[in-house]
């Protein structure tokens, strides 16, 4: 009943409140009392609420996710990683937001049935449920290039849709007569599991500057299809006049990054996400922190900014290296009197000055590849 | 010890030995930090909510003068959320504790009308850092406040000690944001001859647009003033009772609150010579100068809990992130190195002798050239060298 009425409160809240004004309220009137009311709003972490499911293809759905006043605005193509979700709520995933609105953001997730967390997902997950999120991140995002082609295969389609439907968007609010142009890649198995279909042709049919291109790895044998690199090459033979969004299983990248060395494509007119890499990859194993290799990537999580300390910094406090990165963190006395940089570590190692999880980035050094910061 | 007394590298040793010697202490307690410190802010909070239950229950139901019995209960909660609460868990002193979000410096939100971004900014990266360093640390003249003969002096000067005791204590809490987000630094720009000339001002770096400024500014101040002065009013209206009397039994309350801190906080520095610019750059000046800057007075430990244990503001200051409840304990360890290193070690015998002294300072610089003896800091006198050469003889 109460949880009922939530469903309805919390949309309602953030549209009218907004965040920020949401933020204020919650936090001046959190105690042990209303985070038990509504864990939702009074909580000192960033949490998402399913409030729609829908079924994409017979094995894909979209979830669309109401973040609380923690969150802040996404760009169209990063991505959110959900933890404590899973059968036993211990796993972490990262998730490409495929439709980002000003109150909600989505996320697509194709079933794997050999996988812990999307059968997870696609059976257990119901409307009104709660995840913990982080921020939005990740630099897979367009810079606003005139003529722009998005080749992606699988569920790589996820950060091309959100970027075109944000392209779009832009270019309406501008109301400008733009000669800009987007183009679209996808390779998927059949017709019928493709992600988004009926929506892409929505979308081509409506804007007259964009163009999408699908192509199909399994289709009945009695039809031929020539390979896709043809396909592609014919459908956008001024691929070198783009700039080139790319998205997609590695061998499927690679592919193409071939024929684009092969056209003599300039490499700088291409970005790339490293979509099916392993999201978690923490190099380390236990003991070995002393001997550090290699480049450390921090992540703050309150400012949501992510900076990669280069292996020759290494040697440097925390506050240095980030200052050399062009970040600013809040700090002091930079000699660990004053305590004011103090923070606490969410995840990797530092050495130096800490108490337990507290660290003084002022006086502590990197001692791990991936170091996440509160 | 053994160095020769003549050489630099003899004083530098002096200061690393005495950097060492307080690093010690601050290892001992943060190695011993644990169950005890959690147990002990939660029992502050809980005591912190009966009060707030008795004094706002009381000032509901009492008529007239008669609820006046609420107002030093009411007081208790305010005074304890503010600072043996607030201003310590800003300080990150809680910060390490898992188990207590709600005591972590970027969680806590105040019940006091202070933006806690800029006051942690002001505060601890500045004041912390800088303790009575000229020009540099905010807290050394708040507002136009002029307590040396460095500070350029105005007609104004001549009617601070009113001005201070009778308009600036009882708001003394709201002035606070007017300094942190620069809105002073604008008042004497404007107003004063030679500007800001003597005072420090907000770091350039660190200024919020007069927009952001604003913003923080009423969000800070519209969150106490909707409570004390709107809801609890109202709540009294609808059930029968009197709003007014509610309306100005909170503001009692709330003048009490602002002027308790400032009579508290204002007695510990100001009085103390200023310190050099450079201290901060060597760890055993650093603990020197903020020994030679702060003063502690005396009270038993339910009345240091009252001052949020910034009575010792000598220990709060040579170790501002270690929970305050500590104080007492580790100002023993503190006297001891003093003793042993010839330090300065400043504790003015009461809260009363505290205040007259600081009210003293105040009378005596708002006169253009008072005819007393100029203060030196202890790291420029001669004692700390000559001490050296005594040492080595």
């Amino acid at each position: 009943m109460l949880n009922k009425l939530l469903n309805i409160v919390h949309p309602w809240l953030i549209k009218t409140l907004g965040r920020d004004r949401l933020e204020y309220v919650a936090s001046n009137t959190i105690n042990e009392l209303t985070q038990r009311l509504d864990p939702f709003i009074w909580t000192y972490d960033c949490k998402v609420k399913v409030i729609a499911i829908r079924q994409e293809t017979a094995d894909t759905k979209t979830f669309v996710l109401l973040p609380n006043q923690h969150f802040t605005a996404a760009i169209a193509g990063q991505h959110i990683e959900l933890s404590s979700i899973g059968p036993d709520h211990s796993a972490n995933r990262c998730y490409t937001l495929s439709e980002i609105t000003a109150e909600t953001v989505s996320i697509t997730v194709k079933l794997n049935p050999e996988g812990e967390v999307s059968p997870w997902l696609h059976h257990q997950a119901e409307v009104g449920m709660i995840f913990n999120s982080s921020l939005a991140r990740g630099k897979f995002v367009h810079r606003d290039q005139d003529k722009v082609l998005f080749i992606c295969a699988g569920s790589g389609i996820t950060p091309a849709f959100s970027m075109i439907n944000d392209l779009l968007a832009q270019s309406n609010n501008a109301k400008k007569s733009s000669d800009s142009k987007i183009g679209l890649f996808y390779r998927t198995q059949t017709p019928e599991n493709t992600i988004f279909s009926k929506r892409l042709t929505e979308l081509e049919s409506e804007n007259r500057n964009v163009k999408v291109e699908l192509s199909y790895s399994r289709l009945p044998v009695d039809i031929v299809t020539p390979s896709f690199i043809d396909q592609l090459m014919s459908a956008y033979p001024d691929i070198k006049q783009q700039h080139v969004y790319l998205c997609g299983p590695e061998l499927f990248r690679n592919d193409v990054i071939q024929y684009l060395e092969s056209v003599d494509f300039d490499l700088d007119n291409l970005d790339v996400e490293q979509f099916t890499l392993p999201v978690i990859s923490s190099p380390q194993e236990s003991g070995e922190i002393s001997t550090l290799e290699g480049d450390v990537s921090v992540t703050l999580k309150s400012q949501n900014i992510n900076f990669v300390i280069p292996a020759s910094d290494c040697d440097k406090t925390l506050l240095e290296a980030a200052e050399e990165q062009g970040i600013v963190m809040e700090h002091g006395c930079r000699s660990g009197m004053c305590g004011s940089c103090k923070t606490n570590l969410v995840s990797g190692e530092v050495s130096g000055n800490k108490i337990g999880r507290s660290i003084y980035p002022c006086t502590a050094f990197p001692a791990s590849n991936e170091i996440i910061l509160e | 010890m053994n160095q020769p007394a003549s050489s630099p590298s003899g004083v530098a040793d002096e200061y690393e030995e005495i950097h060492q010697a307080f690093e010690q202490i601050k290892q001992k307690y943060r190695a011993d930090l644990g169950e005890k410190d959690v147990r002990y802010i939660k029992k502050i909070r809980r005591n912190s909510r009966i009060f707030e239950v008795i004094g706002r229950g009381l000032i509901h139901v009492l008529p007239g003068p008669f609820a006046l019995i609420g107002v030093p209960f009411l007081f208790l909660h305010r005074n304890l959320e503010a600072i043996e609460i607030g201003h310590n868990v800003l300080h990150g002193q809680y910060d390490s504790f898992d188990e207590i979000p709600q005591f972590h410096a970027k969680n806590f939100r105040w019940k006091a009308p202070v933006d806690e971004v800029s006051w942690r900014q002001e505060h601890n990266a500045v004041h912390h850092v800088h303790t009575n360093v000229y020009e540099k640390d905010p807290d050394l003249n708040h507002g136009f406040l002029r307590v040396n003969d460095q500070v350029p002096h105005t007609k104004l000067h001549y009617f601070q000690v009113p001005i201070y005791l009778f308009l600036f204590y009882p708001f003394m809490l709201y002035n606070f944001n007017a300094q942190n987000l620069g809105v002073v630094d604008k008042f004497r720009k404007k107003y004063f001859p030679e500007g800001n000339k003597g005072y420090a001002v907000v770091d350039e770096s660190l200024r919020v647009s007069k927009a952001e400024g604003m913003k923080r500014h009423k969000r800070a101040v519209r969150r106490v003033w909707a409570k004390e002065y709107f809801v609890f009013p109202l709540l009294a209206l609808l059930t029968g009772f009197g709003a007014i009397k509610v309306f100005l039994a909170n503001l009692l309350a709330d003048v009490m609150n602002s002027y308790w801190i400032a009579l508290t906080i204002q007695a510990t520095h100001f009085t103390e010579p200023l310190q050099p610019e450079d201290a901060i750059k060597n760890k055993g000046k650093w603990y020197i100068s903020q020994l030679d800057s702060s003063v502690n007075f005396k009270g038993n430990r339910w009345q240091s809990i009252l001052w949020g244990h910034l009575n010792y503001q000598v220990e709060h200051h040579l170790f501002p992130d270690i929970p305050a409840h500590r104080y007492p304990d580790m100002a023993i360890d503190v006297q001891a190195v003093c003793k042993q290193y010839n330090l300065p070690y400043k504790s003015n015998p009461t809260w009363r002798a505290a205040i007259k002294k600081f009210v003293g300072a105040m009378w005596t610089y708002s006169f253009k050239n008072p005819d007393v003896p100029a203060k030196t800091a202890f790291l420029d006198s001669s004692a700390f060298v000559d001490k050296e050469a005594v040492n080595a003889k």
